[in-house]
């Protein structure tokens, strides 16, 4: 990283009368100013005026300032990162794909509800659940899609349930998309490993008593809506009473949500279904390793079982098969459905990202069921192989087996005054990005590490032993690690100036 | 071979068998399924997916490639409806490929997320520009998803006001996006406003203002293509006490049409896929949301700030984040997270690419080559007006003749026609919609194929 490779805005480099873009000639009469005149457009205060050459090397000098999959392990524990293959990115270019309309009659994109229809039974027989729409955009929009279809089951049973139980170990999206939703929270207690705790939960510092599962049901009964709980949690462990849990709770009358973002760690192994999860979501963008694009798109498709189906976004993809002679291969036809009475209607102005769909297909169908699993078990070996190498070194709060991701934390290295904050900025220097940070929230100064199928034994190590010389580093150089990284592009950023006095966009002033 | 056994091996999995060997005896089991023990064995699947099994990359390709030649093509198209062809630089697919852009994660670690954020700067600054507006988000997820957004902003900020009115000019779909996401909320009320001439009638809106109501969505331009008078309706709100949110589904009118924050809008929301993407099938697109400054702490999803590292060094880093689900769980602002990111970079090279001069230029050509197709159209004897209302790139037409037969005649010279709007409540009108990317010969070719189609019907 040379002194050039700092990139300036964009807007400092603008000079009026350069452009990246053109266009033919008009070949029809110019336009007639038909406006109304105080809804003409007077000019732009901040769009640039650039070369191509120019914005190129803008945007990738920029990209330079960027840590990227294929430059080492990405182990941010439950992003999933995992390799984005190529094929992915060709196939969703396709003209075929990329040019139709999603206005246009179905009779006209046969393919694309080919795909949706193919791409829904692949995740219907790795769930073990019987109904699906790939309408929502992220994970988050399928939480609140399905905390929606456990509303409108309720209300078409004449049910007014209000409260939606959460354990304390989840992640944020829950109580948010519950409320969201209408519904109120309720926390449920965790057990120290993040599971869900039947039983009360007393604080050993505060005394404080935390209700478990059955005292929760117990008071709330009749009112409760459903429950949320994520398997794999948020500490990379197996819900192994998730069956009981799901029982518990439909002994009350209501449903049980789950959460799929680690579903990563169960395709071919367990099926949400078969514990009796009443709706759940995946993420494409984790488990189908669709890009992350820096922050999206995803896809977040919903699964549900038959008795929430009617009540599924709309519309739903059919299939009609023409009769044909023995031995035949049939012939398939594809519509959608907009009739659904009892649809809660739509998430997304079309069929979601189906720029996300076309790459999670081509992702199944090159693992194939018997890839899919291999993926899975690859990477549990390979997050028990990293917990196993950095146990002691580190301190592993929590014993239970781990599933695809380990959660460390600063214990050992507190002694020091080497802080969480501390050993991930300093992974920067020895080339990785740094592994979830102070997450899940249960555990103190929380390293949550997610290796992935993705990684060699080779890059394991490699990893290993960076985490092994900055356990050193803490004993011996302490105030290394408190200035770390000393390699990147920056230093550490002040996030408290930027909250407190934002600046959120370039204007001329700043200049 | 077992289940699963790790001695399976395919090319995106990179560890040979003896290096499996090698990791499960340093963890000291025999198989991986032994690492299984937290599942208890009555929840284990046990039989293999019924799923085929693993395949080339070839192919795969062939496969999918065998899909998308399932689709029809069509050489012309003048179907819009809230997905518009538009020209497609060829320096944003090279860009976007680059792997530091398109495989990062969400810019949590800043010193190596430099690149994303200080893009995610630039590109808010953009559509602030654009919107005339001072503050927006990294992006949401579609236009349908901007409008629910907007609207519960509105209602966070207007305490006691519980009443949204929404234009019934929006996009049916984003309507019908905001009533699944008001459902749930039975202290809040969703009304629609009806029509006259194809724009939000100013009349029906008066009548339905009252000091309940929080916000009026209206389309600039709407669904019938029409440019709706913002600073007229933002009026009759604001003397309400009501916010106005503008409504853009096709972003590229802003390079013709003010910014609606300058003309009396405090929110606007919408589409933005029409910078350098292509229809892509309804996804994934590009929801944007800007605000004006005052209720900057109360939008939802990520938010990119500029600050300072240890040395001084300007930076950016993700901000504001009080507002969050990650922080404030359920009383935060949205639950979004993930957003559309690499659609926001791609709109971002293409308005640098564009500028000031480019995107002139192009909402220009777009106006005149609809100008033109409705001209031409209008030159044949089956087409009539339906309402008269200043137009963008699009506007209905009605069709005295067998619509049916002329749908069917056009796609079989490979022409997409504009979309039918007789399911939206406008019986035999066609929604037309002219892009730069229509060529004048284009639209000579579709009159011929109608004048021919008419003397046949006819």
């Amino acid at each position: 990283m040379n002194l050039r490779s700092r990139e300036p805005l964009i807007f400092d480099r603008s000079v009026p009368g350069k452009v990246g873009l053109d266009l033919p000639k008009l070949d029809v009469p110019p336009a007639k100013d038909t406006r109304p005149a105080h809804l003409k457009r007077h000019g732009f205060d901040a769009l640039p005026s650039c070369s191509e050459p120019e914005v190129i090397r803008h945007f990738t000098k920029m990209s330079m300032w960027n840590y990227g999959m294929d430059q080492g392990m990405y182990p941010l524990g439950s992003c999933t990162m995992k390799h984005n293959p190529r094929l992915n990115e060709k196939v969703a270019g396709l003209s075929g794909f990329a040019e139709s309309h999603p206005m246009a009659p179905s009779t006209l994109v046969q393919g694309n509800l080919a795909l949706i229809y193919t791409l829904q039974e692949w995740l219907k027989e790795i769930t073990g659940l019987a109904a699906v729409t790939l309408q929502p955009s992220a994970g988050a929009a399928g939480e609140l899609t399905g905390v929606m279809l456990i509303r409108a089951y309720h209300l078409s049973r004449g049910r007014k349930r209000r409260a939606i139980l959460i354990p304390d170990s989840a992640h944020g999206t829950n109580p948010a998309t519950a409320a969201m939703a209408g519904y109120e929270v309720v926390d449920v207690a965790s057990a120290a490993d993040g599971t869900v705790s039947f039983e009360d939960i007393t604080d050993a510092v505060t005394g404080r008593v935390k209700k478990g599962l059955l005292a929760v049901i117990a008071e709330h009964k009749e009112d409760i809506a459903g429950l949320m709980v994520t398997n794999p949690n948020t500490l990379g462990i197996f819900e192994h009473r998730i069956d009981e849990i799901c029982k518990c709770i439909h002994e009350v009358g209501g449903l049980v949500y789950m959460d799929g973002a680690n579903m990563n760690a169960l395709v071919g192994v367990a099926r949400p279904g078969d514990f009796g999860i009443d709706v759940m979501h995946m993420n494409l963008h984790k488990t189908m390793s669709t890009p992350h694009g820096g922050g999206g798109p995803g896809a977040g498709p919903v699964l549900c079982t038959a008795a929430l189906e009617p009540f599924l976004p709309k519309p739903i993809v059919v299939r009609d098969t023409e009769k044909v002679g023995e031995g035949e291969v049939p012939h398939h036809t594809y519509r959608w459905d907009w009739e659904r009475p009892q649809s809660i209607g739509k998430v997304h102005s079309y069929y979601g990202n189906f720029g996300m769909l076309v790459r999670a297909l081509t992702y199944c169908l090159s693992h194939g069921g018997d890839g899919l699993r291999t993926a899975t078990l690859r990477a549990i070996v390979n997050a028990n192989y990293i917990r196993h190498e950095l146990e002691g070194v580190y301190n592993l709060p929590i014993k239970t087996a781990s599933m695809h991701e380990v959660v460390f934390n600063d214990a050992i290295q507190a002694h020091h005054d080497v802080h969480t904050l501390d050993i991930a900025k300093r992974l920067i220097d020895y080339g990785f990005h740094p592994p979830t940070i102070y997450f899940p929230m249960v555990v103190s100064g929380a390293l949550m590490i997610e290796p992935t199928e993705s990684e060699s034994k080779e890059e394991l190590d490699a990893f290993v032993h960076a985490m092994k010389m900055i356990a050193q580093e803490a004993e011996e150089t302490p105030d290394l690690l408190h200035q770390a990284p000393v390699t990147a592009p920056l230093r550490r950023l002040d996030e408290t100036t930027a909250a407190r006095k934002p600046v959120l966009r370039w204007t001329k002033a700043l200049v | 071979m077992a289940l699963g056994q790790l001695g399976f091996f395919m090319r995106y999995l990179p560890t040979a068998p003896a290096e499996d060997r090698a990791l499960l005896d340093a963890i000291g089991v025999a198989r991986a399924e032994d690492l299984l023990t937290g599942v208890p064995d009555h929840l284990k699947l046990h039989r293999p997916l019924d799923l085929p099994p693993t395949s080339s990359e070839l192919e795969v390709l062939r496969e999918m490639q065998r899909l998308a030649e399932l689709n029809t093509r069509f050489r012309t198209r003048f179907l819009g409806a809230g997905a518009y062809a538009h020209f497609l630089p060829s320096a944003i697919d090279h860009q976007i490929s680059r792997q530091e852009w398109f495989t990062a994660y969400t810019p949590y670690q800043p010193e190596i997320s430099q690149g994303t954020l200080q893009h995610i700067f630039e590109y808010q600054t953009l559509i602030c520009d654009l919107t005339g507006l001072d503050v927006t988000n990294a992006s949401l997820y579609d236009g349908g998803t901007s409008c629910l957004e907007a609207a519960l902003m509105a209602v966070r900020v207007q305490k006691k006001r519980n009443k949204v009115l929404v234009s019934a000019g929006l996009h049916p779909h984003y309507l019908a996006v905001m009533r699944a996401g008001f459902a749930p909320h039975a202290e809040l009320e969703l009304v629609e406003v009806a029509l006259v001439k194809g724009a939000t009638d100013p009349v029906d809106l008066a009548t339905k203002l009252d000091d309940t109501v929080a916000a009026v969505l209206v389309g600039y331009p709407n669904f019938l293509g029409a440019i709706e008078d913002v600073q007229a309706l933002s009026e009759l709100a604001h003397a309400k006490g009501a916010l106005l949110i503008s409504v853009t589904m096709e972003a590229m009118a802003f390079g013709w049409l003010e910014g609606p924050g300058k003309v009396g809008a405090d929110l606007a929301c919408g589409e933005a896929m029409s910078f350098g993407n292509t229809t892509n099938f309804g996804g994934p697109f590009l929801g944007f949301l800007a605000v004006k400054d005052a209720f900057k702490r109360e939008l939802p999803g990520r938010v990119v700030g500029q600050t300072k590292d240890l040395e001084g060094r300007t930076g950016y880093v993700l901000t504001l984040t009080a507002r969050e689900q990650h922080i404030r769980r359920d009383k935060a602002t949205s639950n979004i997270c993930s957003n559309q990111g690499l659609i926001a970079l791609r709109a971002n090279i293409f308005l640098q690419l564009a500028g000031p001069e480019g995107l002139k230029g192009l909402a220009e050509q777009n106006v005149a080559k609809a100008q033109y197709l409705r001209e031409r159209l209008l030159e044949l004897p089956d087409w009539e007006v339906p309402f008269e209302a200043p137009y963008f790139n699009e506007f209905p037409l009605r069709f005295t003749g067998d619509l049916k037969a002329m749908n069917e005649s056009l796609i079989a010279e490979g022409i997409l026609p504009g979309l039918d709007l007789t399911p939206y409540g406008h019986t035999n009108c066609i929604l037309w919609c002219a892009t730069e990317i229509n060529t004048r010969h284009q639209i000579e070719h579709l009159i011929e194929v109608l004048a021919r189609v008419a003397s046949v019907v006819g």
